[in-house]
């Protein structure tokens, strides 16, 4: 109930950002965004035609009316029609977005898990080889370009000139094994370049633990190191490990798969954006931009609330 | 005590000193000052300057005329890949000093003016450019500038200056807490006069390695933007090196790839070594 009570109050206070998220993509995407009205005429338009087609995308309004129209539509979600496929938007983003989630998630989960492997044991051996060795590997990991790993993994894994294991591009996926085909290379990219950047977050975030009292007293107690590192110092660990896992879902859903979609040419939802921002498809931009602030409104809940349950001294009220 | 000892008391000096001994940070240090000579003989016009020239045949091999072959028209990757230092270093310098001004100058008032309405506004600005995803913000920002060469750049600024506030105001919130602050208040120094002279000097050391930690940040992203198609549009990057590749080397040929590749990585980590090391000498609880 109290979880209820605050979660509504939650949802009330992330409205001012619902409006700026929405108020900003208005701007730059639609009113200041591609015009359309000659991509959807025939050639050779009268005066008429024109003015029917402007009036059908609402370029005749005025500024407020067509960002109230933009809003209403976000919270219907009625969206209607991508200017381009024609599709329903709605369908669009079904169609897509578990595309993007199946792509990214495999990564996403590996790239935290191992970081936190890799970030307690280094924070274990703190300032002895182990840790040096792995803090220059994060280093190296992170001055890496994303889109340099993507190319070089493609070419030693995918290529005729490299190993040749995997399909190059695309993604044709109808069973398990054609699933593991097409999403290991991604993976194997993502969690590349996101283990030296979460590596490096989360050992410094357990080495603050780690110089505590508490994990001093508990070391004096002689608990074993595993159950040092497991009980009194990851679970403490907890509220900035979450912020940063649940912060970057948001991302993840919308865009952080428009690398890998470009480069291997997966059909996600990255690209459909990025296509809709570069063709000024508004339905779906509108769609997706409403979508991307709901979904940041909704882990700022997500958060608060999962630190209530690891840390019962937050109070929600 | 020696004169040695008693010129290390400022923060300043004690980092600088903190500093050299750190051999890796002054590796880094030399590696980022050779990349950045290597800039201004470009920019001075000393070499590289027949980048743009079709000198050799189609995916010529490495000889001593062309240090790194050439690419598929036949232009010299090696000259190529040294003017992209330049170009590298115009982004990062650009994005970095004005990213780090706005970041300063907002994070400031907000921390300064925390709880009132000036705060409230730029949070709430900070969290809505936050919720917006990166690459369509860039996207966005170029279509709605109409193709403008520095939309990268506005847009690169309109993020990266979000870490650098929210530090600042975490900083200043701090500081306007202690006497000095106090004291200036009780004989009459003006609010902004305060803000800009008293407690933004203090904070000096977050805008440095935060700074720097932009430049790396900027000249990363240049490369995915570029790849994109909307980075830079005049010139040449590392980026679109990069993005002429793309085809190379599923061909196999890898000059283009390998010399855009290894020059970025060798700024991008000495630059990151550097920061690194500039952020342990200047923190406060070491050096203290």
């Amino acid at each position: 109930m109290e979880v209820l009570q605050y979660s509504l109050r939650r949802l009330v206070a992330g409205i001012p950002l619902l409006l700026g998220v929405t108020f900003i993509s208005f701007l730059l995407m639609v009113y200041f965004g591609p015009d359309q009205t000659y991509q959807l005429l025939g050639k050779n338009p009268t005066a008429e035609q024109i003015a029917e087609i402007r009036a059908e995308l609402g370029y005749d309004q005025p500024f407020l009316v067509r960002y109230a129209d933009y809003l209403r539509e976000v919270a219907t979600l009625d969206f209607g029609n991508s200017n381009s496929t024609g599709e329903l938007v709605t369908d669009l983003l079904a169609r897509t977005i578990p595309v993007s989630l199946m792509l990214i998630l495999p990564g996403f989960l590996l790239g935290n898990l191992l970081a936190l492997l890799l970030a307690l044991l280094a924070a274990h051996y703190r300032s002895r080889w182990p840790d040096k060795g792995i803090m220059a590997f994060s280093v190296v990991g992170m001055s890496i370009s994303y889109l340099i790993v993507i190319i070089a993994f493609q070419v030693i894994f995918s290529s005729s000139s490299g190993l040749g294991w995997f399909p190059v591009r695309g993604w044709n996926v109808h069973s398990l094994a054609e699933y593991l085909e097409y999403v290991t290379v991604p993976t194997l990219a993502t969690v590349f370049v996101a283990l030296g950047y979460n590596t490096r977050f989360y050992r410094s975030v357990i080495v603050e633990e780690l110089n505590r009292d508490h994990v001093r007293t508990a070391r004096a107690f002689g608990v074993p190191p595993a159950k040092l590192l497991y009980r009194n110092v990851l679970k403490n660990c907890l509220i900035p490990i979450i912020t940063r896992v649940v912060f970057t879902i948001p991302l993840i859903v919308i865009s952080g798969a428009l690398l890998v979609e470009t480069y291997f040419g997966i059909p996600g939802v990255g690209k459909v954006t990025f296509d809709a921002i570069t063709t000024g498809d508004q339905p779906v931009l509108k769609a997706v931009v409403g979508l991307t602030a709901v979904l940041f409104v909704l882990a700022q809940l997500v958060v608060d609330v999962l630190y209530r349950a690891v840390d019962p001294r937050v109070s929600l009220s | 005590m020696s004169v040695a000892a008693t010129r290390r008391q400022s923060l300043w000096s004690k980092a600088a000193w903190k500093l050299r001994r750190d051999r890796f940070g002054m590796l880094g240090l030399a590696v980022v000052l050779a990349h950045f000579v290597a800039a201004v003989g470009v920019w001075l016009g000393l070499w590289a300057t027949g980048w743009g020239d079709v000198a050799g045949g189609k995916w010529d091999s490495v000889s001593s005329e062309h240090w790194f072959g050439t690419n598929l028209i036949g232009q010299d990757i090696f000259q190529r890949s040294i003017y992209s230092i330049s170009t590298a270093f115009e982004i990062g310098l650009i994005v970095a000093v004005l990213s780090t001004l706005l970041g300063a100058v907002l994070g400031a008032m907000a921390g300064f003016f925390s709880g009132r309405a000036t705060d409230e506004f730029v949070v709430w600005l900070m969290g809505v450019l936050d919720s917006i995803p990166f690459y369509l913000l860039v996207a966005a920002i170029a279509f709605a500038l109409e193709g403008n060469p520095w939309s990268m750049h506005v847009a690169m600024i309109s993020t990266f200056w979000i870490t650098t506030a929210r530090l600042v105001r975490g900083e200043v919130i701090k500081l306007k807490g202690l006497e000095f602050v106090e004291a200036a208040h009780a004989i009459g120094v003006p609010e902004y006069t305060i803000i800009f002279r008293h407690i933004l000097p203090n904070t000096f050391h977050i805008l440095l390695v935060q700074s720097t930690i932009t430049f790396v940040a900027a000249i990363k992203s240049e490369v995915i933007l570029s790849f994109l198609g909307l980075g830079v549009k005049d010139g040449m990057s590392w980026g679109l090196m990069i993005s002429e590749s793309t085809f190379e080397v599923l061909a196999g040929f890898f000059n283009n790839f390998l010399a855009a590749s290894v020059l970025m990585f060798g700024l991008v980590m000495a630059f990151s070594i550097f920061s690194d090391a500039l952020q342990d000498a200047l923190d406060p609880r070491q050096v203290s």
